[in-house]
């Protein structure tokens, strides 16, 4: 595509690729006169089919399709959805028909625009826009990973397929799987009929660890079998949050504790260290959850999960008086790349996927967040035991891999496993979800916080004693002792989950304290923009918004490119380099990093930014949650701008923390992306300017 | 009437077509084309976008719209006579006139055939009625009118060819 123009050079507009498909020979000619009159380069094609090959075998030879809606080997809304599932480009449909209901079939398919023939030279003129608009949205839509899902799925229909797209995104590059998703809502129809608006650029719901633990709490208020959304919106009670989202996550949410159900077999190896942030996937809060369901932690499951938790991260088991980031570190330990920091833990579900799900390899490899979620699902290990009560041990595991995994992740992260150790009465062992994926166990919920434990002073972790082998949490140096401090607040604020009774006293009950916003901001500052569920930090924003969607695509390789700036990890120079650190597993930074830190952009207190983020704030447990979103939002953002905390998809880290980090991380994030960094930097959040 | 009008008549008409940008030394194509708009239908044969589309014209693209216009008519005779063997065969099927129909509108919108344009909208207003007899009334005027737009524009561009390479070839910047 065309360079977008801040590069310089030409401007964006100017060159760009587009394809148009009609049967039409009249029309195909003047529109292609038109489209080279407005300097684009066009490309006609004359058979669906062919314009199909083309594309397939020319991912990134196009810009934009005008496809018609009336061709005879093909109709132009399959075209329309094929095009939108395997490549994602805007397509933009035409005919002379301009009925009301064809129009809205278009709509419902996924079409960025409906042009009426005859088409004239002001109408494509803007076409450029809709390249635009998509790539921001997707930018954003990498940082919400998890709210995409809301927004999209509005339906809980396609529950497993769903959850495989989404699963997918994360790992992949987000953009993908995310237009996989949008994709199979569109086609589905339901989506339009509910939320017309899903697939495109509604403002996404991000399951920030706060909102989680509500949710959870929530939900095993009610039991999980008489969980409907609609109860579960009204105890919530949360503005502005639909039924729609609470549905959609509840569906991923089920989804996440059939998969710990079915791991619950596995739990005994449940910790392999995932490749990426994985690490803790394996255990994934799959086993935890499953164990936290069967209300008992096997054994075995738990030892193995403390082999891992122990043996990943050696450190992190300081935790006490950690910051979250050596929390984190501490479970990241594992090889857990940058990224893994940015595991969405709210997105354990798909991202432990390593063992639980499958489908998810460690989506967090980019993500490298996706330690979160393995930390995860150690806590619910630990927390099945206890169902209720934390179990012990078990729960301290579970807690310790979670804190391991928060560490990894910005401090968000822990808090948030921290919590999602709460273990419910219902028994459903989630880790405090912090992160945006259900919070494991439903009992765990009560973080909502979760990852924040970390960051609340190490307090939490003190907590924890030694019994917590793994002590992720604080093993990792992370300045993030928020995340340890998190988890005191945890303990704190809600004390209502036992999580942390078997560490060490039930501190981590206190981090599984259901109060989302106990949690200390702190920690999870990284990861979790602080508890605001919906928020699309405006750091991130801003930071994210900038990059113009040609400068990630012009800068980073494809996979950054991928990332669009999500922060995910491939983010515009910013984020590219603080995704790129880990993205490079993921190209899809999007996913890895967005999910996960995706709006927090790599955590600052993680190592590859430069700036360690997450722990921006220690202090305050819950307003230093916030503001480490602050500075996670800043990183990501910075591709992306979407900081948002992407609902359950990585973190739940509250895009806010944009802000903050973004300044620093920059800096490093330009360098240590590299050549996507130093271009990108300036974008994500907005600071050089690059955008 | 005169096709060509010898004066610049400001037929009401005219307006359809931005005759105004057309320069004086491009009166003879300007005449043309608001003679062609002026004739007999109000509506007039060809509407805006064919201004659109030779707005396109330009030096590296002088004969595009009658090559866009001939590239119309070759398509849309061979959707006509697809059309008519859809007819017989199977007839009272309205959703495949339908979809025929819309296929030629398609093509009329693109180039600004209006008055084509407009009986085949006329046609598919019917098939929605599945009114069989006022399917074939229209579409034998949607025939006629298709003949007509042929013949006056061979007329036209005859006559634009006859003004000279430099009347096509040099439009006005403000066109």
């Amino acid at each position: 595509m065309a360079p977008v123009e801040d590069g310089g050079g030409v401007e964006f507009p100017v060159g760009m690729k587009v394809l148009v498909v009609d049967d039409d020979p009249t029309c195909l000619a003047v529109l292609k006169r038109m489209l080279l009159e407005c300097r684009y380069d066009a490309t006609t094609c004359s058979q669906a089919t062919r314009a199909l090959t083309m594309l397939r075998e020319n991912r990134r030879g196009f810009d934009v399709i005008i496809s018609d809606v009336h061709m005879p080997d093909m109709d132009g809304f399959r075209l329309l959805e094929l095009v939108g599932l395997e490549m994602d480009l805007p397509v933009i449909m035409m005919s002379a028909d301009s009925r009301t209901d064809i129009v809205m079939k278009g709509i419902k398919h996924g079409a960025c625009d409906y042009l009426i023939k005859p088409v004239r030279m002001e109408e494509l003129k803007n076409i450029w826009q809709h390249v635009i608009r998509k790539k921001f949205n997707e930018n954003k839509e990498h940082e919400h990973s998890g709210s995409l899902d809301d927004t999209d799925r509005t339906r809980p229909t396609n529950n497993d397929n769903e959850y495989a797209s989404s699963a997918n995104d994360g790992a992949e590059g987000s953009w993908k799987s995310q237009k996989k998703k949008r994709d199979k809502d569109d086609d589905d129809g339901e989506l339009e009929s509910g939320d017309p608006s899903s697939t495109s650029k509604k403002p996404r719901v991000v399951w920030s660890v706060e909102l989680h633990q509500q949710f959870v709490n929530a939900v095993n208020h009610l039991g999980i079998d008489k969980a409907v959304p609609k109860k579960i919106l009204e105890l919530m009670n949360v503005p502005g949050l639909t039924r729609e989202n609470v549905a959609s996550h509840l569906q991923k949410f089920r989804l996440y504790l059939k998969r710990i159900a079915q791991h619950h077999a596995g739990i005994a190896n449940p910790f392999c260290p995932p490749a990426s942030s994985g690490k803790v996937g394996s255990l994934g809060g799959l086993d935890f959850q499953a164990l936290a369901a069967s209300g008992q932690i096997p054994p075995q499951a738990l030892a193995a999960l403390q082999d891992e938790l122990l043996g990943r991260p050696t450190n992190s088991l300081v935790l006490p008086g950690r910051d979250q980031s050596s929390l984190r570190l501490a479970a990241v330990k594992g090889n857990k790349p940058h990224g893994e920091r940015e595991i969405a833990f709210g997105q354990p579900i798909y991202k432990c996927q390593n063992n639980a799900y499958g489908p998810f390899p460690q989506s967090s490899p980019a993500v490298g967040g996706m330690p979160s979620f393995s930390a995860w699902p150690n806590n619910k290990l630990g927390m099945a035991d206890s169902t209720g009560t934390l179990g012990g041990m078990s729960n301290s595991q579970n807690s310790n891999i979670v804190l391991h995994e928060l560490q990894q992740q910005p401090d968000a992260m822990l808090s948030g496993t921290l919590h999602s150790l709460d273990v419910k009465p219902s028994g459903i062992v989630m880790p405090s979800q912090s992160l945006n994926t259900f919070s494991a166990s439903e009992g765990l919920s009560p973080n909502q916080n979760t990852l924040m434990i970390p960051a609340q002073s190490s307090g939490f972790l003190a907590a924890m004693p030694p019994s917590m082998k793994h002590e992720p949490v604080l093993a990792t140096s992370q300045p993030s002792s928020s995340l340890l401090g998190g988890i005191d607040l945890v303990n704190q604020a809600s004390t209502s989950q036992p999580l942390i009774s078997a560490h060490g006293g039930g501190n981590l009950s206190g981090l599984v304290n259901r109060n989302p916003n106990v949690v200390p901001s702190q920690g999870i500052s990284t990861f979790h923009t602080p508890n605001n569920p919906y928020l699309v930090s405006p750091n991130s924003m801003g930071v994210g918004s900038k990059q113009p969607p040609g400068v990630l695509k012009t800068e980073n390789s494809d996979a950054l490119n991928h990332s669009y700036g999500y922060l995910g990890g491939s983010n515009p120079p910013m984020d590219s380099g603080l995704l790129s650190s880990q993205s490079k597993n993921t190209q899809f930074g999007l996913l890895g990093q967005d999910d996960i830190t995706g709006s927090w952009s790599p955590l600052p207190n993680v190592d590859s930014y430069g700036n360690t983020v997450g722990l921006s704030h220690p202090g305050s447990s819950s307003s230093s949650f916030q503001s480490s979103n602050v500075a996670l939002g800043k990183l990501p953002d910075q591709g992306r701008g979407k900081n948002h905390g992407f609902v359950g998809k990585g973190t739940c880290i509250p895009s806010r923390f944009a802000v903050d980090e973004i300044e620093s991380p920059t800096n490093n994030l330009s360098h240590s992306i590299g050549s996507s960094g130093d271009i990108m930097s300036p974008d994500i959040f907005g600071f050089s300017g690059q955008m | 009437m005169s096709l060509f009008p010898t004066g610049v008549a400001a037929s009401p008409r005219c307006s359809l077509f931005r005759w105004k940008r057309k320069l004086p030394n491009q009166l003879g194509r300007a005449k043309a084309v608001r003679s062609v708009g002026d004739e007999c239908s109000p509506r007039g044969y060809l509407d805006e976008q064919f201004c659109q589309v030779e707005d396109l014209q330009d030096e590296a693209n002088p004969n595009f719209a009658e090559e866009v216009v001939s590239l119309f008519f070759k398509d849309s005779a061979r959707v006509m006579l697809n059309f008519e063997q859809a007819i017989e065969k199977h007839p009272k099927d309205f959703a495949r006139w339908d979809a025929h129909m819309q296929q030629l509108k398609g093509s009329c919108s693109s180039i600004g055939a209006s008055r084509v344009k407009n009986e085949c909208t006329s046609f598919r207003n019917f098939c929605g009625e599945e009114n069989a007899e006022g399917c074939t009334r229209s579409f034998q005027k949607v025939k006629r009118e298709h003949a007509v737009l042929r013949q006056k524009l061979e007329s036209y561009f005859q006559l634009l060819r006859q003004a000279g390479p430099a009347g096509t070839a040099t439009r006005p910047a403000g066109k």
